[in-house]
C-alpha cells in the first residue's frame, strides 16, 4: 500500500514532449483512472512510476521517496501489460511465481502464495498448464495473479483490458473492481475507454498531449467538465459542442447555434458571466439534456429528425435544425422514421459554455 | 476431416506429388552416388555404365584411415594369412598399410585428425558466432544506439566482399601474427564470418520477441541481465538454434580459407578430401568414403535440431 506522488513531471521523447508539468497525488488504496486518447501521455505516466521509463525533470515519490534513479526491480510495485506477457515458456504456476524467485522466496511460502493468489482469482485448475492453452480472460487473471503475488505498494495497469471482446471485458471489469475493493491495493489504471474509466475509478486523471486536464471523481468529471475536450472524451453519445452566439428578443435572452435564426430561451443569469466577455463561445449540451417533442411549444424549435440508433433501452435520434445537428436520447421509437418534424429544447441547468479559443468551460467563471 | 476431392482437385494432388517425386531424385541423386562409391571396390567404381548390384565393402573406409604406399612385390602368404582382415583389404587392392618402423604401428593418414579439426573449429566458432551474435542483436534491438543503421550496414558490409579476394592480405597477416595454421586462427575467421549473419538473423528474432516480457521481469525484481537469460533467451532459442545451423554449415563446408590458412596441424576436411586426389592413381571409392563421413555432423547436428528450426515463435500466449 502506498501513497504515489508525481511532481512537476516532464517527459521528452527528443524533441516530442509528452508529458507537460504533471501534478498528481494518488492517495493510499485508491483507484485512479488515467484516461485519454492514444499518444496523450498516459501510459508514459505509468511507465514512469513503474521505472520502465526515465522522466526528463521532475520528482516521482513513492510513500515519500524519491524513486528518481531507482530501478522497476527496486520500487516494489507491479505492472499488468495490455498484452498480459506471460513468458510462453513457463507454466502458469511457474508465471505467478516469478516475482517470488526474484526475491528468493522458499519454495512452500511461494506455492501457499501462488495457490491463495489462484484461489481469489479462480485460475486453481489452470496452474499447470502453459499460457497459451487459456482464454483471453484467464490469460488476464494469470497477468493479474502475477502482478497481486508479491503484495506489492501498488498495482499498474496499462489497458489490462484492451484486447479482450465486450463481454469479456465488462465481466473482468467487475472482477477488478471487487478485487480492488477486497486487497484494497493502491491501482492506476490506464484506458482509453472512457466507460471503463466512469465504472472502475474512485478518481479519473483525464490526460491529453501530455496535459492534466481534470482530475475527478467520475460522476464530478462527467456532470463539470472543465474544458471541451473532457465534455467530448467523456459520456457516450458525445455531447453536442456547437459554436453558438447570443440574442435578446422580446426582453429574455436566448443562445443561437449554427445558423439557426431563433435560438433557446436561457435565464439572464446563467449567460451573463459568458456574454459579456465578447469571445467567441461554444454551447455544449449532453443528449439527455436535448428534449423533443412531437407538438410545438414555447421556447422550442422546428427541427428534422435524421439518423436513428435504436439502442433497446433508448434511442439516439440526430436532429438537424438549419445545418447544425444535435444529437438527442429519447425513449425508445420515440421517434419513429427519418425527416419527421420535431420540437427541441434544451435543459440550461445542464448546459455549458466553452471559451471558442481555450475550450475552457466557462460556468466556474461566476 | 477431408471433403469430397473433385478431380481436379485429384489430379492436382498426383501433379504435386509426381513433381516432389522428382526434385527428390534430382536431389538425392548425388548423395546416393557418394555413399554407393563409398562401399564399392575400386575396380567397380568407374565403371560405365555404373554398377548397380555389387557386394559391398569396408576397404574405402580403411583405405581411408590408414596410410597406405604401393606394393612393389606380392606379399607372401604367410605374410597375407597373418595380417588382421583390414590388412588384407588393403593388399587386394594392390597396396600396403605402412608401419612405424620400430614399434610396427599402423600409421594412419590423416584423415581423422583433419575431421577432428573440423569438428573443433567448427563448433568453436558456431558457438560464439551465435552466442556474441545473440548478445550484439539483443544490444541493437532494445537500445538506442547512436548510428544503429550505420553500424547494422556495416557488420553486414563484412560480408559483401568474396573472401577470395582477402584471402591474401589474411594470410599474410595471419603469418605476422603466428595464426596461421592453428585452431585458433580459423576459428577467429570463422567466427568473424558467420558473427555479421548471426547478428541479422538474430535481430530478427529478437524484435518479434516482445519487450513486455522483459519489462515484466523487470517491475518483478529482476536484473536486466537476469531478465536476458530468464525470459529473453529461453524465447529466443528457436532463433538460435536456426542460426547456429547455418554458422555450423558454413564453417563446416569452409574450403578456400582452410585451404590457404592451414596445411598440418589445423587443417579441417574440405581440403583434406580434394588433396588426396593428387596423390598417385586417384581412389575414388577412399574419396567417397571420406565425403561420405563428412556429410553426417550436419545431417546429425540439423536433425537434432529440427524441433526448433520447424517450431512457431511464442505460441500466441501475447495477445496483439
Amino acid at each position: 500500500m502506498a501513497q504515489i506522488d508525481m511532481r512537476n513531471v516532464q517527459k521528452f521523447f527528443g524533441a516530442n514532449q509528452v508529458l507537460k508539468d504533471l501534478d498528481l497525488t494518488i492517495e493510499d488504496g485508491e483507484f485512479v483512472v488515467m484516461l485519454g486518447q492514444s499518444g496523450g501521455g498516459k501510459t508514459t505516466a505509468l511507465r514512469a512510476i513503474a521505472g520502465l521509463e526515465t522522466v526528463t525533470s521532475g520528482q516521482i515519490l513513492i510513500d515519500g521517496v524519491e524513486m528518481q534513479g531507482k530501478k522497476a526491480a527496486d520500487r516494489d510495485i507491479a505492472f499488468v501489460f495490455q498484452s498480459f506477457s506471460l513468458y510462453p515458456h513457463m507454466t502458469v504456476r511457474e508465471n505467478i511465481s516469478f516475482p517470488l524467485r526474484a526475491v528468493r522466496m522458499g519454495a512452500a511460502d511461494r506455492e501457499k502464495a501462488v495457490n491463495e493468489v489462484a484461489e481469489v482469482l479462480q485460475i486453481t485448475e489452470h496452474l499447470d498448464n502453459k499460457p497459451s492453452a487459456l482464454s483471453g480472460g484467464d490469460m488476464q487473471r494469470v497477468a493479474i495473479g502475477r502482478a497481486l503475488v508479491r503484495r506489492p505498494k501498488a498495482l499498474l495497469m496499462d489497458e489490462p483490458l484492451g484486447v479482450l471482446d465486450a463481454k469479456l471485458r465488462e465481466q473482468m471489469r467487475a472482477e477488478i473492481k471487487r478485487l480492488h475493493i477486497a486487497r484494497g491495493s493502491t491501482s492506476v489504471y490506464v484506458t482509453h475507454d472512457q466507460v471503463e474509466a466512469m465504472s472502475l475509478a474512485d478518481r479519473i486523471v483525464i490526460l491529453h498531449d501530455g496535459v492534466l486536464q481534470q482530475v475527478g471523481a467520475p460522476e464530478e468529471v462527467y456532470l463539470h467538465p472543465t474544458n471541451a475536450f473532457v465534455a467530448k472524451f467523456v459520456g457516450s453519445p458525445v455531447m453536442n459542442i456547437n459554436a453558438a452566439s447570443f440574442a435578446g428578443v422580446n426582453g429574455q435572452s436566448s443562445v443561437l447555434i449554427g445558423g439557426a435564426e431563433t435560438g433557446f430561451h436561457f435565464p439572464e443569469q446563467m449567460i451573463n458571466h459568458v456574454r459579456n466577455t465578447g469571445q467567441p463561445v461554444s454551447l455544449g449540451v449532453r443528449p439527455e439534456a436535448v428534449i423533443l417533442s412531437h407538438e410545438a411549444k414555447e421556447g422550442y424549435l422546428a427541427a428534422q429528425t435524421s439518423n436513428i440508433e435504436p439502442l433497446g433501452s433508448h434511442d439516439i435520434v440526430d436532429v438537424l435544425i438549419g445545418e447544425t445537428v444535435l444529437r438527442a436520447r429519447t425513449e425508445s421509437g420515440y421517434v419513429a422514421r427519418e425527416g419527421q418534424q420535431v420540437f427541441v429544447n434544451i435543459d440550461p441547468a445542464q448546459a455549458h459554455f466553452f471559451d471558442g479559443a481555450t475550450g475552457l468551460n466557462l460556468r466556474g467563471a461566476n | 476431416m477431408a471433403g469430397v476431392q473433385t478431380s481436379a482437385e485429384k489430379w492436382t494432388n498426383r501433379t504435386a506429388i509426381a513433381a516432389v517425386f522428382v526434385a527428390l531424385i534430382i536431389m538425392l541423386t548425388p548423395i546416393y552416388w557418394i555413399a554407393a562409391t563409398a562401399f564399392k571396390p575400386r575396380n567397380l567404381a568407374t565403371t560405365i555404365p555404373p554398377t548397380v548390384v555389387y557386394e559391398p565393402t569396408v576397404a574405402p573406409f580403411v583405405k581411408l584411415f590408414t596410410k597406405r604406399s604401393q606394393l612393389r612385390e606380392q606379399p607372401t602368404q604367410e605374410e597375407y594369412d597373418n595380417a588382421p582382415w583390414w590388412e588384407q583389404m588393403v593388399f587386394d587392392g594392390g597396396e600396403k598399410v605402412v608401419r612405424n618402423r620400430k614399434s610396427g604401428e599402423v600409421r594412419s593418414s590423416g584423415y581423422g585428425d583433419r575431421f577432428k579439426n573440423s569438428l573443433i573449429v567448427s563448433v568453436i566458432s558456431t558457438i560464439l558466432a551465435v552466442g556474441m551474435g545473440t548478445l550484439t542483436a539483443y544490444g541493437f534491438s532494445r537500445f538506442k544506439v547512436a548510428g544503429e543503421d550505420d553500424w547494422l550496414f556495416f557488420i553486414l558490409s563484412t560480408r559483401m566482399l568474396p573472401p577470395v579476394v582477402v584471402a591474401i592480405p589474411m594470410f599474410l597477416m595471419y603469418r605476422v601474427v603466428g595464426l596461421n595454421d592453428t585452431h585458433m586462427g580459423l576459428i577467429i575467421l570463422y567466427t568473424a564470418f558467420n558473427l555479421s549473419f548471426a547478428v541479422w538473423i538474430m535481430k530478427g528474432f529478437i524484435d518479434e520477441i516482445p519487450r513486455e516480457y522483459e519489462e515484466a521481469a523487470l517491475v518483478d525484481g529482476y536484473t536486466r541481465i537476469q531478465a536476458f537469460f530468464k525470459v529473453v533467451l529461453p524465447e529466443a532459442l528457436t532463433g538460435m538454434a536456426a542460426t547456429a545451423v547455418f554458422c555450423f554449415i558454413t564453417a563446416w563446408n569452409e574450403y578456400a580459407f582452410a585451404l590457404i590458412m592451414t596445411n598440418r596441424n589445423a587443417q579441417t576436411a574440405p581440403p583434406y578430401i580434394p588433396s588426396q586426389v593428387g596423390s598417385g592413381l586417384p581412389d575414388w571409392t577412399v574419396i567417397a568414403a571420406g565425403t561420405f563421413l563428412f556429410l553426417i555432423p550436419v545431417a546429425i547436428f540439423t536433425f537434432l535440431l529440427r524441433n526448433h528450426l520447424l517450431r512457431g515463435m511464442s505460441f500466441g500466449a501475447i495477445r496483439k
